[in-house]
């Protein structure tokens, strides 16, 4: 995993990430000590009826965008790049632009999105060393939580 | 995704009547080998390329890049009534994402449809007694014993390779047989009473195990009687495979009750081997236990929802072990995300979770 000590770095961020701080209470302390950036498609997933979760989270779409450092486009170019490289690997939708707008980038950043299939295109995309968990991110900052992480946020 | 992105290449370029010369031309490729290349899957189509593709033949990038779509690659017949065009094409495309992502899937965890397909020898001009035949040695030979509809969804999956799955489908669809190049598939509304189910389950095995003798229709009407002569054929095959003579037989003589004995006695009978009491009325007078004329004399009323002595069914889990077992295996692997197999299946993460409870599989979902 990354070193995250250094603070406002630029994370991507999926929507998992932003429903699962919005229900830790964490949401506030992520993107004050990072440069939390994503794309369209993850915040159009973090709204009610396309979150997949049966209790949804309140997540207010003003209020999301204006604590974002970023929320990016992608286009069919980036998202073919992606495509040709990650084979075998069925992502959802936020996920698939996420890493689609991650690949096309030159800088430095840290991915950080939960789910088994996004960590294998990462390692798929030699792109190991960017991935970074909630728990580290939320760490690094110096919060407390008082609710647990979901095991998938966990430092793994 | 290479040999993905070139199948669907070669699969668009053939509906535009394309040759590879041509599509060498209009890609701005030297020679049609680079074409060739690339459909067979020996050169990688780069990004360029890719959006070339789209471009050129005029589809969307998840045409040529999503695993789980199954354009051009797969027939499908529908039992139904009432059903417009446009709902069913709609419905069509949800149905061959659940196939597409199994066969994707599965392949992936090294779980293939089988190599070699049964097929039964049957032609549309084969008679009513051949089909009722087979159907008998159908059950004997898988050994699907007393009450055949209990295992037959199980024995179609094991034995055959057969993907089943329990959908809560559109209204007015009952079932639908669908044959890819390398996996057969059936979909059975879960709605509909046990008895209706299996009939629809037996009458779509007999399309799978015809497709090539006597393709069926694209859709057909949902009736255990009539249609075409291969509904009728495979109604006669999917009434033999459910009810075995020797378990009617073991009810007595069927010809000797009187009238609320028999209806009586076919409503026990139906329940007990889990079929409809209509269905069973006909099998008894293609048997010889009935005549024709004692059949048509029982009141359709008294059979309606086998007497009305069924209890309020509970449904089956939406659809099936096996195919519950490999998206979560995919799940687990990195395969598919938890998000993506949600959307397939269009339900919420705990209900996903749930699905895998209700199919005795083991998995959580902590996201």
């Amino acid at each position: 995993m990354s070193d995250v000590d250094e603070h406002r770095a630029v994370v991507l961020v999926d929507a998992n990430v932003i429903i699962e701080c919005h229900r830790t209470g964490t949401w506030g302390a992520l993107a004050g000590g990072y440069r939390v950036e994503t794309v369209e498609d993850c915040v159009t997933e973090t709204q009610t009826g396309f979150q997949h979760r049966r209790r949804e989270e309140e997540i207010v779409l003003g209020e999301l965008r204006a604590s974002l450092a970023a929320e990016h486009a992608v286009d069919n170019r980036e998202r073919a790049e992606l495509a040709i490289r990650i084979h075998g690997i069925a992502l959802g939708k936020g996920e698939e632009s996420l890493w689609a707008h991650a690949l096309g980038r030159d800088d430095e950043w840290l991915f950080c999105g939960p789910d088994k299939a996004s960590l294998r295109c990462g390692v798929r995309l030699e792109l190991r060393d960017r991935l970074v968990s909630l728990e580290e991110l939320l760490e690094s900052v110096g919060h407390r939580r008082r609710i647990a992480l979901r095991r998938h946020y966990r430092r793994r | 995704m290479p040999g993905i992105i070139g199948t669907r290449i070669r699969a668009l370029r053939k509906e535009r009547g394309l040759s590879q010369d041509g599509l060498a031309q209009l890609f701005g490729f030297k020679d049609r080998q680079t074409v060739s290349a690339i459909e067979t899957g020996v050169r990688r189509v780069t990004a360029d390329e890719l959006l070339l593709a789209v471009e050129k033949l005029e589809a969307p990038l998840e045409y040529f890049t999503d695993p789980f779509r199954l354009d051009g690659e797969a027939r499908f017949s529908w039992r139904q009534s009432g059903v417009g065009q446009s709902e069913l094409a709609e419905y069509e495309q949800k149905a061959s994402q659940w196939v597409g992502a199994y066969r994707a899937l599965a392949a992936q965890l090294g779980r293939p449809a089988p190599l070699m397909r049964r097929a039964l020898g049957l032609t549309r001009t084969s008679s009513f007694e051949a089909a009722i035949d087979a159907g008998e040695r159908f059950a004997d030979e898988l050994g699907l014993g007393a009450v055949p509809a209990q295992r037959l969804a199980a024995t179609m999956q094991d034995e055959l390779g057969i993907l089943v799955l329990m959908v809560d489908a559109y209204r007015g669809i009952s079932g639908a047989a669908c044959r890819l190049p390398e996996l057969d598939a059936v979909l059975i509304a879960r709605d509909e009473v046990a008895g209706r189910r299996n009939f629809d389950l037996a009458h779509e095995l007999f399309h799978i195990l015809t497709w090539e003798a006597m393709p069926p229709e694209h859709t057909e009407d949902t009736r255990d009687f009539g249609g075409n002569r291969v509904e009728q054929l495979a109604n006669n095959f999917a009434a033999a495979v459910l009810m075995p003579r020797a378990s009617l037989d073991a009810f007595g003589a069927w010809s000797e009750l009187e009238m609320d004995a028999l209806i009586s006695q076919l409503n026990v009978a139906a329940n007990e081997l889990d079929v409809s009491s209509s269905a069973l009325r006909w099998r008894l007078v293609s048997l010889g236990r009935l005549t024709r004329t004692t059949a048509q004399a029982v009141p359709e009323a008294a059979l309606r929802n086998n007497g009305g002595v069924t209890e309020e069914a509970v449904a089956p889990p939406l659809f099936s072990k096996p195919f519950m077992d490999v998206i979560g295996a995919s799940i687990d692997q990195g395969h598919i995300s938890v998000r993506r197999a949600a959307a397939l299946v269009g339900l919420s993460n705990e209900d996903l979770q749930d699905l895998f409870e209700a199919h005795g599989l083991e998995f959580a979902i902590e996201m």
